[in-house]
């Protein structure tokens, strides 16, 4: 298909929308439009207004400016439900499922057949069974299996599956691989061809620019609440796409920090528990030792054991030379290690509070004495964390939650470092963070190595772990199954080791 | 401390409610605004504010205590019965000692357990209510009339004017505020509150810092036990029944967030006070009871909309 071309009427059709929220300008000027059978990608680093924009599509929000049309008509989308009347349809990033109940009571959930006002659950099976059949979706398993039972891609189809039978004629999908694995990342991109093929427009957001450029045949980029342009992607390499979001050259992409490794920081030596299967590593000081392996593998696991979140069975952990056992990560943090979680918002920040909560909160030792605390103290450690990091923010004591992605994650990073920790875990640090945000931490991280701190870097972003780290540490099921210096290693090598059985 | 010049600001609507009603209740009873009603006001609110302060710390960290209301039965009638046979001092050692043993039952099984707050504390207030009416079969105890120290907690006036259950009202909220508001424990309930895993990750102990919020709440029903059985002249076993739903009210009525992380001791003072104006005015005004529970309901039910929408925004 050639959607660049005089195409007919647009499936959607965005002019100059605008909106605002109080001072804040979310969306300046935004033009877009979808045509149907064609994938359009939507391109931004965050703030750039993809959320305000698709909230907009999906009647969450209402724009004080411009003009949507859906089919050449005109519309206004005040809620939710005038969405689903002009079939459009919003995949958020967190799922959506009741997962108590079952796919088919899921796909038809709000519409549910009934026989004389009671649920007809006969009827429910077939439907749901049929509807899965024809949109060549078998993966979903059987419709009566509990949704909670899935993996997290099966849970996507469902999505998909759900959002179709009310004859969705847009989807939006926002970020929808982010936990999703490379295999299940291509079986996704398969539904999403035929859907295309069918005549579905979907709207997709992605951080991972090799799936744009594998998928999309148009892309849209926002910058600062503007849509930039549109090109088709075809003709656009990476480089090009990052230069056109960012607006500027990201000169080397994951560029690694010199290598000067000091003393062993930290010894683990045949660690086991339930789902560590003996595990021995060495990291030095001033090294980032990279844990690379597939969603599931187990590295969560093994961070958790570390920083005393978990028993241990057997092994030994040895911080400095000095044997160590800890029973809470109280012990771990006493040790100088410290755990920035890959759940920012489930476990990294309280998400009920201020930045400068957060940021004081692991040295309230410092700042409160019995019962006198000393704010300028406090005040002082937030102030440090806020510059050294580059924390964009208007007052420390805005909430939390009005921070973006990125900055949400300096402030986990940065809330450490007024005594910085001779270890630090970093789980999945650059997830749901766009490329600026990403070139900023990976500058953090270069910064603490050259301090001489010790890092564990896990991720499961490929580029970024072989590109960030001194050595990688391969790991698969609870074990390192190789440890190379990452320059001696090719990522299809990598990727082989991953995924043997 | 932010949460606490947050807590100011958000108090004003309540503070302007409360000058409103006592208004509106000055039309209807004259002497409403004459200082010996005022003072008696206070006294009557005073019970019911020691309690909340208390259950302002364990919703603030998530939780619920339904076992108020038992525990101050139960402390008032072992204090009483400790004080006849024992005299003064140990018998209000002996009430301390009950409440203390009900707040680690409680916060040892919210803490080591996976048992719900609300399931744990309404078993623990079955008991409590059940041990208190072993003693004496069942039947009040009077406080002998030579108790003067204990008759005077509930009813005396320092310096001929200043009751001092109300007294104890103010001290308990400076202790309980200094705690939530300027102390590490204080940012370390927050922190729980607001996000357990994140607490949990920060290197908070979180079952230590439980297990002392359902003992300082059980302490402060304690507490309040001894002033009601003061005030009562005797301890009653069947007492104390819904004040546990008196408090949460004055706490959720002051701003403290039911899901946790949100709140302070200073609200939930002030949401005492809306709802003991409600109480004496409506009372004092004649209106028929059954009436004055609907009234309340409703004044919960708006305050408690009014805040969730404002703090949506």
């Amino acid at each position: 298909m050639n959607p660049g071309s005089q195409a007919p009427t647009p499936l959607l059709e965005l002019r100059g929308l605008g909106k605002r929220f109080g001072a804040v300008t979310a969306l300046a000027e935004v033009n877009f439009e979808l045509q149907a059978g064609e994938i359009h990608a939507l391109l931004g680093e965050n703030g750039a207004g993809k959320s305000t924009l698709i909230k907009i599509l999906g009647g969450l929000h209402r724009p004080d400016a411009g003009v949507i049309r859906v089919a050449g008509q005109v519309v206004a989308i005040p809620d939710v439900a005038a969405a689903d009347r002009l079939g459009i349809r919003l995949l958020h990033q967190e799922l959506s499922l009741a997962p108590n109940l079952s796919v088919a009571e899921n796909i038809f959930l709000g519409r549910e057949p009934a026989r004389f006002g009671f649920l007809d659950r006969g009827r429910l099976q077939i439907q749901a069974q049929a509807l899965v059949t024809e949109l060549g979706l078998p993966e979903i398993g059987p419709v009566a299996a509990r949704v909670a039972d899935l993996s997290v891609a099966q849970q996507q189809l469902v999505e998909i599956a759900r959002a179709l039978s009310a004859r969705a004629r847009i989807l939006i999908l926002d970020e929808p691989t982010a936990s999703l694995s490379a295999a299940e990342t291509s079986a996704l991109f398969v539904k999403l061809r035929g859907l295309c093929r069918q005549g579905v427009g979907i709207i997709y957001i992605s951080h991972r620019l090799e799936e744009i450029q594998q998928l999309a045949h148009r892309v849209t980029v926002l910058r600062d609440g503007r849509s930039i342009g549109t090109q088709i992607s075809a003709e656009l390499d990476q480089a090009a796409l990052i230069h056109w979001m960012v607006g500027r050259d990201l000169a080397a992409h994951y560029p690694r920090p010199p290598w000067h490794p000091g003393a062993v920081a930290l010894q683990v030596r045949n660690l086991r528990n339930a789902q560590v299967h003996d595990v021995s590593f060495d990291l030095h000081a001033g090294e980032i030792l990279g844990f690379a392996g597939l969603v599931g593998a187990g590295r969560t696991e093994l961070a958790r054991a570390l920083f005393g979140l978990d028993p241990l069975h057997a092994g030994e952990i040895r911080v400095g030379g000095l044997s160590v056992h800890f029973r809470c990560p109280g012990d771990a943090l006493a040790a100088g290690i410290a755990f920035v979680p890959e759940d920012r918002k489930g476990a990294g920040l309280v998400m009920t509070a201020s930045v400068a909560f957060n940021l004081a909160l692991p040295w309230v030792r410092e700042w409160i004495r019995g019962c006198v605390p000393n704010l300028r103290r406090r005040s002082q450690i937030v102030s440090r964390a806020v510059q050294n990091f580059g924390i964009k923010i208007s007052d420390p004591e805005q909430a939390i939650g009005s921070l973006s992605g990125g900055n949400q994650q300096k402030v986990v990073v940065g809330k450490w470092m007024e005594h910085p920790p001779r270890i630090l875990i970093l789980d999945e640090p650059t997830r749901g963070v766009d490329v600026g945000a990403r070139e900023e931490m990976f500058a953090i991280l270069h910064r603490l190595v050259a301090q001489g701190m010790a890092i564990v870097l896990i991720s499961s972003d490929l580029p970024e772990v072989m590109n960030l780290s001194h050595r990688l540490a391969l790991y698969r099921s609870g074990r390192i199954v190789r440890e190379v210096a990452a320059q001696d290693i090719t990522p299809e090598a990598v990727m082989a080791e991953l995924t043997r059985n | 401390m932010t949460s606490a010049f947050k807590s100011i600001r958000s108090g004003l609507p309540l503070l302007l409610a409360i000058a409103v009603l006592m208004g509106l209740f000055r039309i209807w009873v004259p002497q409403f605004l004459g200082a010996e009603n005022l003072l008696d006001l206070a006294q009557q609110i005073s019970v019911n504010a020691i309690l909340a302060y208390g259950m302002t710390l364990v919703i603030l960290i998530g939780g619920i205590d339904l076992s108020v209301g038992a525990v101050v039965a139960l402390v008032g009638t072992v204090t009483v019965a400790g004080l006849a046979h024992h005299g003064v001092a140990l018998g209000i050692c002996a009430g301390f000692a009950m409440a203390t043993l009900f707040g680690i039952i409680n916060g040892v099984c919210a803490a080591g357990t996976r048992m719900p707050p609300f399931i744990i504390t309404l078993a623990t207030m079955l008991v409590a209510r059940g041990v208190a009416l072993r003693f004496n079969d069942g039947r009040p105890l009077a406080v002998p009339d030579a108790e003067r120290f204990f008759l005077g907690l509930g009813n005396a006036r320092l310096f001929g004017f200043l009751p001092v259950p109300v007294l104890l009202m103010l001290a308990a909220f400076t202790v309980t505020a200094v705690l939530l508001h300027r102390t590490r424990w204080g940012q370390h309930l927050y922190a729980i509150g607001g996000n357990r895993e994140a607490a949990r990750f920060t290197g908070i102990p979180l079952a230590r810092n439980e297990v002392l919020v359902y003992v300082l709440c059980a302490l402060l029903a304690g507490l309040a036990g001894m002033i009601h059985a003061s005030q009562l002249y005797s301890a009653e076993p069947a007492a104390g029944q819904g004040f546990e739903l008196n408090a949460i009210a004055a706490v959720v009525v002051g701003g403290t967030s039911f899901t946790g992380g949100i709140g302070s001791v200073r609200g939930t003072l002030i949401g005492a006070i809306v709802i003991g104006v409600l109480d004496k005015g409506l009372n004092q005004a004649g209106v028929h009871f059954s009436l004055q529970y609907i009234v309340k309901g409703l004044v919960i039910l708006a305050a408690v909309y009014l805040d969730v929408r404002r703090r949506k925004q």
